[in-house]
């Protein structure tokens, strides 16, 4: 099954590379579990799109009082669960002060809604 | 044994590893349930006229994976007919189609001649594992594990929780649902992640013996639903030992088995004649099973021996000494007390200070006690929590203040949802003069 991994952490202006980062997407990608994935540019470059009654509204993002932000994410591919959150584990965004969330895909075959 | 008591039998024993069998193959938990209760409706009609398998498990767990082999092929016809009906352009309703690849696979696994040779245990444990899955709500978890493990049906899972059928019905789909569209596998989860899975196995175990255990402290002839509710915590004994037997090398393990049986040994005494709750200290202590007292504390022995104490040992140990105590009187409370700083330091909770502040009455004294009681009720989550104006009225009492102590009980008495205590609790105003009719409201 595919999850998507969205990593949370405080915002700052420019993460820059991580060694420990390129050795979980090198070992992710070596494995096939790792589809795709990138590092998100901090929060003052992030716009918000609305439209209402026709207008379409073009804010800063993505929640100005929020210290935390979408720092990356990660498309993986795992034989279940157990597995996706063993890998979710191994990302340095889980360590420390982040958090990855880890995200089913919606609709999955055969299953309706909750 | 007659044939439909071997039946009746096999079905207490073998439901769970009958399910297990045929979800290891199809990774179907409904499938699994259906082709189960097929099977066991057919030993029903074949076993008087054949006479009773020699291995009735074997014979059954054959008979459930013929019958899901039998409907995965017949969906894979009806499928293709659909298909070919779409390709003439008809419109078609039914299941969208499997892709041939999985198809093959399960058939495959299903077949006799691929089938591994039996593993009822690991079966039983790959369920298990998966129908306490922490990313399942709790509810869900409780309801998935006595529906799949002990083969009780929807109605009785519902009548024992006093919830409608159709709630509980609802909750099952839910939990199935969730499973397959967030990936949970059947399988017993990686090493890194056993002592969390573990602890949500034995969290779910404890949930449902302490509802079963609950009703024990009810008068059943004027409770609905009471006797079924009470059977919960034998399921749950049955449970618990399957667990420790399967997780040798989980001393928690063990420690909620001993748990669970020093508790449930107590179960017969926890309500008088008059269908009043009776605590501890009131309970007449010839109506506690010395057998399963006598087993609870030697699982402890062999738990307590792998020195890796966790807070289901230490509970153990102090359900332990309160049934070596041969009157309450003779408590060793010092041991009680010294235990549950312990468990305080493990799980840091508002419910253990409460009991640990009985504890410390006894050591301490009343008003020693008053002050550990007074230091938490301010906490939120013990706001409507009757036990703790409860405990309060009967330190009061002791403390010779029956004034405060009536202005507790009727505290208690608002909160109370049970009858049982709720018939303790007036009694206990009743004398200190502060009641009402005893049977008013």
């Amino acid at each position: 099954m595919r999850y998507l991994l969205l990593v949370i952490e405080p915002d700052v202006p420019d993460r820059g590379p991580d060694a420990d980062i390129v050795d979980w997407v090198r070992r992710h990608d070596a494995d096939g579990s790792r589809v795709l994935g990138e590092r998100l540019r901090p929060a003052a470059d992030v716009r918000r799109v609305r439209v209402r009654d026709g207008s379409t509204l073009v804010t800063d993002g993505p929640f100005t009082e929020s210290k935390e932000v979408i720092g990356g994410f990660d498309l993986i591919e795992a034989p279940d669960l157990d597995a996706a959150l063993a890998i979710a584990a191994e990302h340095p965004g889980a360590w420390g002060g982040g958090t990855v969330e880890v995200h089913p895909f919606w609709p999955t075959d055969g299953v309706g809604p909750e | 044994m007659t044939p439909s008591a071997a039946v009746e039998d096999a079905f207490r024993s073998e439901w769970g590893r009958v399910l297990g069998a045929v979800v290891r193959s199809t990774g179907d938990l409904d499938l699994a349930e259906e082709s189960a209760q097929e099977a066991f409706a057919t030993a029903l009609r074949t076993w008087g006229r054949d006479g009773v398998p020699e291995r009735p498990g074997a014979w059954l767990t054959t008979t459930a994976r013929r019958h899901a082999l039998d409907v995965l092929r017949r969906r894979r016809v009806e499928a293709d007919k659909s298909e070919a009906a779409a390709r003439r352009g008809e419109r078609v309703d039914g299941p969208g189609r499997a892709p041939d690849a999985v198809h093959d696979e399960v058939e495959r696994g299903l077949d006799d001649e691929a089938w591994t040779p039996d593993d009822p245990d690991g079966d039983l444990l790959r369920l298990l594992f998966t129908c306490c899955h922490p990313a399942l709500p709790l509810d869900g978890r409780v309801t998935l594990t006595l529906r799949s493990l002990t083969g009780m049906t929807t109605a009785q899972v519902a009548r024992a929780f006093l919830v409608p059928e159709a709630t509980m019905s609802q909750r099952l789909v839910r939990a199935k649902r969730r499973i397959r569209a967030t990936g949970i596998a059947f399988r017993v989860p990686p090493p890194a992640q056993r002592p969390e899975r573990t602890s949500s196995v034995l969290a779910v175990l404890y949930v449902l013996f302490t509802e079963g255990y609950d009703a024990w402290a009810e008068p059943a002839d004027d409770v609905e639903g009471c006797a079924e509710r009470r059977a919960l915590a034998g399921d749950a004994v049955r449970l618990a030992r399957l667990v420790a037997r399967l997780l040798p090398d989980e001393p928690e393990a063990r420690g909620l088995l001993a748990l669970l049986l020093l508790q449930h040994a107590r179960r017969g005494a926890r309500t008088g004649s008059d269908g009043v709750s009776r605590t501890l200290a009131e309970q007449d202590r010839a109506r506690w099973r010395r057998d399963e007292i006598t087993e609870g504390l030697s699982v402890l022995d062999g738990a307590l021996a792998v020195r890796r104490p966790g807070p289901y040992q230490v509970q153990a140990a102090i359900a332990a000494l309160h049934c070596r105590a041969a009157t309450a009187g003779e408590t060793d409370w010092a041991e009680v007390l010294a235990l549950y700083d312990v468990l305080f330091e493990m799980t840091p909770t508002p419910v253990v200070a409460l009991n640990r502040a009985v504890a410390v009455a006894e050591v301490h004294g009343v008003e020693a006690g008053l002050s550990a009681v007074d230091a938490v009720a301010r906490d939120p989550a013990l706001a409507s929590y009757h036990l703790l104006p409860a405990l309060r009225a009967d330190l009061l009492t002791r403390a010779g203040r029956p004034a405060d102590a009536v202005v507790e009980l009727r505290r208690a008495l608002d909160q109370v949802d049970r009858e049982g205590d709720r018939r303790l609790l007036r009694s206990r105003l009743a004398a200190l003069g502060g009641a009402s009719a005893p049977d008013a409201g």
